[in-house]
């Protein structure tokens, strides 16, 4: 397989590395060079907070789901005592994988090296022929080993790898805001996230995948052109206004902490009517609009429908809400990210609705889906011609000179800005750079 | 032993010569040609992570209707399509035909087995699965009212599928 990663001849330090971004500009080494892969996989995805899953994908005791935290292979299980928990998917004995099977149920996770038994809180319960250990073997402490600390904001899961650092809420911050968007797009605030998912990849590196309102009219302009052929099937609609034009009312914002997102409130509020015409011929689409005022009230409903659980947020470094879907990148080497993409479905809504948005999901998302490979596509161009490294810096200078600070303290640009991209960056050379 | 008579053979081989048709037009990007093979109604299904699915409560590769597929073909067609530009050399083998409940006179189901090969850029992809075909006689020939594939790799990390699989 042809490769598209660099290794530099020095070994650069992590502080060496942070300086890879100037505020304006990063150098494209920050995406092909393997030591700066390695820093990143050390300080940002085993020490920050990663997105693991979601409690609905481990429903009941014994449930669980095979995930990595970058390259560790790690558990999400609920145990029998109903908590959602996260382990190293690595048996205490010799270290072989105990489970192999992507998700199930189970009573215990029996590991078939040589044949020793968790249960699903993790406890190791049964060591075969046991009596070959002495006194000073502690079976008690030889439980699967738990992800260091684990926290759960609405039913999303997140783990770190490291002993401290902020709290979940803290990493969160203005983005929890964000996620809510998603969990009340359901009248019951509930998400089930049991619909598959659509697993691709790409020879890219994994900040390829951030949150860009500048590419849209260029990356996904057949889409565009299927749109504009029927103005009023449910995507068309919302985008009849150019939600991506330089002058348009959606905005880019910086949340803080490496989060960022396409904010489409005003475009998606100024579709109102037509939206909620093509949602209220879908059956259950009426008693949806309903069930939403009763709950969060006209106002909130009215933001909530409109943006139909479509934060468009990205939660740095591995999760992304857009559209009708939880996004996680995992990093698999600096040229090459996986990118799995769970729709949702909305907790308290007609079956009816909940396959439509299925339907939408499809019809832009996954591997054939009509924008998800054209990103796809670009991203491997970009990694390809970031190999050219002589003048090796890529301009992310757009919108500095009209950006804003919000009061709580997120910075706000116009939709084509590259605020998310030096947000993202920022959070980025911090961590590359703490020791 | 199995006796088939002269209209049986002639059946099968007409069933094969409209799965290779198919897989020809699609090979070459003659979308136009392709879906005139089509019925009016159709559905185009890809099924995702299983085999076995709900449709209405999961997510496919393609889940396409008439209105659905077409546009997936006018996509293709614009100078834009990123990831069909150049365009996926394809080579594909149909075999393991087999018809299930066929009426000569009406049609029915097919069952066969595919190895698709996809050149692209540096990249070469095998693409391996069963598909089940619905065909209907209309106007003298067979047409395709439904058709499903169920791709051995399903469920693990793709590359694009933008061509017709
Ligand atoms: S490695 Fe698991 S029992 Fe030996
Ligand atoms: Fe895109």
């Amino acid at each position: 397989m042809i490769r598209y990663q660099s290794h530099s001849s020095a070994t650069l330090s992590g502080k060496e590395i942070g300086l890879l971004y100037e505020g304006t500009r990063v150098h494209s080494r920050a995406y092909t060079d393997s030591t700066v892969y390695e820093i990143e996989m050390e300080r940002i995805f085993s020490r920050g907070w990663l997105y693991i899953g979601h409690t609905s994908e481990v429903a009941t005791p014994g449930d669980f789901r095979v995930r990595k935290m970058g390259r560790q292979p790690v558990i999400m299980i609920r145990g029998r005592d109903d908590a959602v928990r996260v382990f190293m998917n690595r048996c205490r004995h010799r270290g072989a994988a105990v489970c192999e099977v992507e998700s199930g149920n189970t009573k215990f996770l029996r590991c078939w090296y040589h044949g020793w038994i968790y249960d699903t809180v993790g406890k190791l319960v049964e060591v075969t022929q046991r009596e070959a250990y002495g006194p000073e073997f502690n079976q008690d402490a030889m439980g699967l080993t738990p992800a260091t600390r684990v926290e759960i904001y609405r039913g999303f899961v997140f783990a770190s790898l490291a002993t401290t650092g902020p709290t979940l809420r803290e990493h969160l911050g203005n983005a929890a805001a964000m996620i809510d968007l998603m969990v009340e797009a359901s009248p019951i605030g509930e998400l089930a996230v049991d619909a598959g998912a659509h697993k691709t990849v790409y020879r890219g590196n994994w900040k390829l995948v951030g949150m860009d309102g500048y590419h849209p009219n260029f990356v996904h302009a057949s889409v565009i052109a299927a749109w504009q052929r029927k103005q009023d099937s449910g995507m068309g609609a919302t985008h009849r206004d150019d939600p991506f034009d330089d002058k348009a009312a959606s905005r880019t914002r910086d949340l803080g902490n490496g989060h960022a997102m396409l904010d489409l409130t005003a475009q998606r509020l100024a579709h109102y009517e037509v939206y909620t015409k093509f949602l209220r011929s879908v059956p259950g689409g009426p008693e949806y609009m309903e069930a939403m005022q009763k709950r969060y009230g006209e106002e909130r409903a009215k933001l909530l429908i409109a943006l139909a659980g479509d934060p468009h947020v990205g939660v740095f470094p591995n999760m992304q809400l857009i559209n009708n879907q939880i996004r996680i990148m995992n990093p698999v080497a600096p040229d090459e990210t996986e990118v799995i993409m769970f729709p949702v479905r909305l907790g308290g809504v007609s079956d009816a609705m909940n396959a439509v948005r299925i339907r939408q999901h499809e019809s832009f998302y996954g591997p054939a889906g009509a924008g998800s490979p054209d990103d796809a596509e670009i991203f491997e161009r970009a990694q390809r011609g970031m190999m050219a490294q002589v003048d090796g810096w890529i301009d992310l200078s757009r919108g500095l000179n009209r950006e804003e600070r919000e009061p709580d303290g997120s910075i706000v640009g116009r939709i084509t800005d590259e605020v998310p991209q030096r947000g993202q960056f920022k959070r980025w050379r911090e961590m590359v750079s703490a020791d | 032993m199995t006796v088939y008579s002269i209209e049986r053979l002639a059946l099968i081989r007409e069933v094969e010569d409209a799965l290779y048709r198919e897989a020809e037009l699609a090979d070459a990007h003659a979308y136009d040609e392709w879906l005139a093979l089509w019925t009016k109604e159709v559905l185009y299904w890809v099924p995702c992570n299983n085999d076995d699915i709900d449709p209405m409560r999961q997510v496919s590769l393609i889940y396409d209707d008439r209105d659905r597929l077409e546009e997936r073909l006018f996509r293709l067609k614009t100078k834009h399509a990123h990831s069909q530009n150049p365009r996926s050399r394809l080579i594909r083998t149909v075999s393991n035909i087999c018809l299930q409940d066929f009426d000569a006179a009406t049609g029915g189901t097919v069952t066969s087995r595919f190895v698709l090969g996809e050149v692209r850029l540096e990249r070469q992809t095998e693409w391996i699965g069963r598909m089940k075909h619905v065909l209907v006689r209309d106007n003298g020939q067979f047409k395709i009212r439904e058709k499903r594939v169920f791709l051995v790799n399903n469920d693990i990390p793709m590359g694009n599928l933008t061509f017709v699989i």
